[in-house]
Parts: C-alpha cells; sequence; structure tokens
C-alpha cells in the first residue's frame, strides 16, 4: 500500500515533465470523424435526395431551433455537392426523393454518452417526420451503431431512406456522420470535413 | 540550461562526497538521466524511442561487492501517427490522428553485484523487482482513453562503474537494462523495453 502510495506521488509529479498529446496536436488534428452505415441497405438503389434546410441546434437533450447561420448554409451547399458529386441528384423534397440528409448541431456541458438507439427515439422531436412529408411515422435507427461519449459540441448528419418507408412506416437510418473536436465551426474548414466524411464512406455512391 | 546545472551541481556534490574506501557499509545515491527504447508488442503501440526519462537509486554496501537498495524513476514514451481511417467493431469508420502515450514510475528493490571494487573501471550485474505505476493514454484527437495500473516489473541490467578517482566512491555509472513490464489494455501488450542509462553516484554523508 506505501509502495503504491509512493508510485502514485512520484507518478503525479513526474508526469508533469511528460509531453503532452493534447499540446501537440493542431486544430485539425484534434478532430475526429465518425460515420456508420446501414450494411443491409443499397445506396446504388436510391438515385436522388434532398437536404433539410436549415440545421437542428439541440442544447442538452433540448431542441433550441432551426438555425441558418452563414456557416450552415456553407455547410448544407457542401453536402449538396458531396452527394451530386457521389452520383446522387438533388430535387425538392416534395418529388418524392430516395434520401433525405438533415444536420444537426449536438451541444453539451454534462459529461455522458449518445447512443444511436436513443439518440433515435428522440430524433422526432428534432426533426419531425412530417417534414419529409411523412406524419406518424418514426424514425428508426439500426442496433449495431455505436455509443460516444460527449461534453462538447458535435456536428451530425443523419440520411434517411424515404423511398422505403411507405412499407415500414419507419424512416430507416442508412447513414450517419459526425464530426467531434476543436474547430469544427471554421467557414474554411467546412469542404474538408465533409469531404472527410465522403472519402471514408466508399459505398455512398449510386453505382 | 538549468538541466545541465542541475547536473553540474550533482557532480560537484559528488566530488566533496568522494572518500578513498570500500563500499562496504557505504550508502550510495545515484541520479541518472534515462533512455527507452520500446520492445516487443509494446513497439506496436510506441515505436519511438523515449529520451525524456531518470532513474534514481539509493544502494547500501553489504560488502564490497555486492549492495542492496531500492530504485525510482521515470520514463515518458510518446508518438503521434498521422489521420488514418480506423474500423471498429460496432461497423462504424472512424477518422483520427492517434496520439499514445505511456509514463512508466518504477518502484523497485535492487541488487547489484561490482566485479572488480577498486578498480578503475568497475562491470557490475544487477536486477530489480517491483512494481511500476503505468500511465496509459490513447487519445483518438483530443478525446482521451486511460488506464492507469500498478504494474508488476522486473529489470535486469548490466554496465559499468568509474569513479571520479582511484578507489573513490563517487563516480558515473553506465547501464543498460532490459524492462519487463507485463500489462495488457485494449491491444496493447507488455510494456517491455530497453534502457540506457548515465548518471552521477555519490555516497551520503561522510
Amino acid at each position: 500500500m506505501l509502495c503504491l502510495t509512493i508510485a502514485t506521488s512520484m507518478a503525479t509529479i513526474l508526469t508533469g515533465c511528460a509531453k503532452d498529446p493534447l499540446k501537440n496536436l493542431t486544430e485539425d488534428e484534434s478532430r475526429i470523424y465518425i460515420t456508420n452505415h446501414d450494411s443491409t441497405y443499397n445506396f446504388t438503389s436510391a438515385q436522388t435526395f434532398t437536404i433539410a434546410d436549415s440545421v437542428a441546434v439541440i442544447s442538452n437533450g433540448q431542441l433550441v431551433g432551426k438555425d441558418l447561420t452563414s456557416y450552415d448554409q456553407q455547410l448544407i451547399a457542401s453536402l449538396k455537392t458531396a452527394m451530386t458529386k457521389q452520383g446522387f441528384t438533388l430535387v425538392d423534397k416534395s418529388s418524392a426523393p430516395d434520401l433525405a440528409l438533415a444536420v444537426t448541431i449536438y451541444s453539451s456541458d454534462q459529461t455522458g454518452v449518445i447512443s444511436y438507439n436513443d439518440y433515435g427515439g428522440y430524433y422526432g422531436d428534432y426533426w419531425d417526420p412530417y417534414y419529409w412529408g411523412y406524419p406518424g411515422y418514426s424514425y428508426y435507427y439500426p442496433s449495431y451503431y455505436g455509443v460516444y461519449n460527449y461534453n462538447e459540441t458535435t456536428l451530425a448528419i443523419d440520411m434517411f431512406d424515404l423511398k422505403d418507408a411507405a412499407g415500414s412506416n419507419q424512416l430507416k437510418n442508412v447513414w450517419s456522420a459526425l464530426v467531434r473536436g476543436s474547430g469544427i465551426f471554421n467557414p474554411a474548414k467546412v469542404d474538408t470535413q465533409v469531404q472527410t466524411l465522403f472519402d471514408q464512406s466508399a459505398y455512398l455512391k449510386t453505382n | 540550461m538549468k538541466t545541465i546545472k542541475i547536473f553540474f551541481l550533482v557532480v560537484l556534490s559528488g566530488f566533496c562526497f568522494s572518500r578513498l574506501q570500500a563500499q562496504q557499509g557505504v550508502t550510495r545515491i545515484s541520479i541518472g538521466y534515462t533512455a527507452g527504447f520500446p520492445t516487443s508488442k509494446f513497439k506496436d503501440f510506441i515505436s519511438d524511442a523515449s529520451f525524456r526519462g531518470m532513474d534514481l537509486r539509493v544502494l547500501h554496501g553489504i560488502n564490497d561487492k555486492l549492495s542492496v537498495g531500492f530504485g525510482t524513476g521515470f520514463q515518458d514514451f510518446y508518438q503521434k501517427y498521422p489521420r488514418q481511417v480506423y474500423k471498429l467493431s460496432d461497423g462504424s469508420d472512424v477518422s483520427a490522428v492517434i496520439s499514445n502515450s505511456v509514463q512508466t514510475v518504477p518502484l523497485l528493490a535492487r541488487a547489484q553485484y561490482s566485479f572488480t571494487p577498486g578498480k578503475r573501471i568497475q562491470p557490475f550485474v544487477g536486477v530489480g523487482a517491483g512494481g511500476n505505476m503505468v500511465l496509459y493514454r490513447q487519445y483518438l484527437g483530443e478525446f482521451e482513453g486511460s488506464k492507469n495500473k500498478f504494474a508488476f516489473q522486473a529489470q535486469p541490467e548490466a554496465g559499468f562503474y568509474i569513479p571520479f578517482k582511484p578507489g573513490g566512491i563517487a563516480g558515473i555509472s553506465l547501464s543498460g537494462y532490459y524492462n519487463i513490464i507485463p500489462f495488457k489494455y485494449n491491444n496493447t501488450g507488455n510494456l517491455n523495453s530497453v534502457g540506457f542509462t548515465v548518471g552521477v553516484a555519490f555516497p551520503t554523508g561522510n
């Protein structure tokens, strides 16, 4: 016990001499990009997409409102460009798109976890399925989606299958992306961040 | 610069305490600078050498050849890997710059055997055994995962002791050793490493 106390005290004092990994990270290096998808979904069966015209801002689990700052506009435009580059065609939400994209910004001053399953349960509070033309539907997230810690601001992009919604009465999440870290909301980094998400999602294309 | 000044102060104090006598009954402190080189599984986690370390030991001469005592120290291992996409078990893909960081603080019982006490160059072998406070951290970007553990450690060693004066007790010590630290966390295996130390040794009291 004495040894453990001495060693712990020594460790505490001496780790002050250690190289601090966080101080050796640039803002770009601090960010992580997480994507996941429904592996049973065939993205080549989808041709068209639509994207929400604003960004939902969620603070401590509560919807603060929908926003459209210049950053939000730039992000939505960048997503449209990336999707188009992958072969999808942008259409109005009234034209029965196959896929729908929504952008959400989560902020929290609490330490906790995001579970995609829980996340799916609340998602209807943030983005009413009515918005996509599917009133009374619910959102569905595949069970294998991950759980992540959060105590910061996170940018989330979700993609839903509208094409097959009628059969299941559900808007199934087929692709999700999270960006976490410093400098997320730097306008100069928007295109790079979107490109990184699409680069690691090679399956996200029409052919 | 501050480090160099401290080093010279320590060397100077070593001269002051230097005496012409055998090491039997004498307690000697040595302070050294250390470098560590990860081996085996540890290399998969951090392959870069560490040049941030120190060693402190206190040894008491049982007779002219054999000394026993204890030692502690510090070694800081760190490596940053460029951005890469990692596949996680839940099916997600994570693009991240990964930084791995390990600090080791040994607390060892030591024994040292000198082959030629009183000679100008005194080769010795030693062994240390005890515990090591391991501070293990892995960062995905700025997000940390950590594990602190008091692990077993064994440390065979060989080196040379060169007294400042013929037959003196204060002098310079040079040695190489192998750290055996069983450890298992995530995909990381034992934190074994090769180390080298150069230091000064001086007796305590008169």
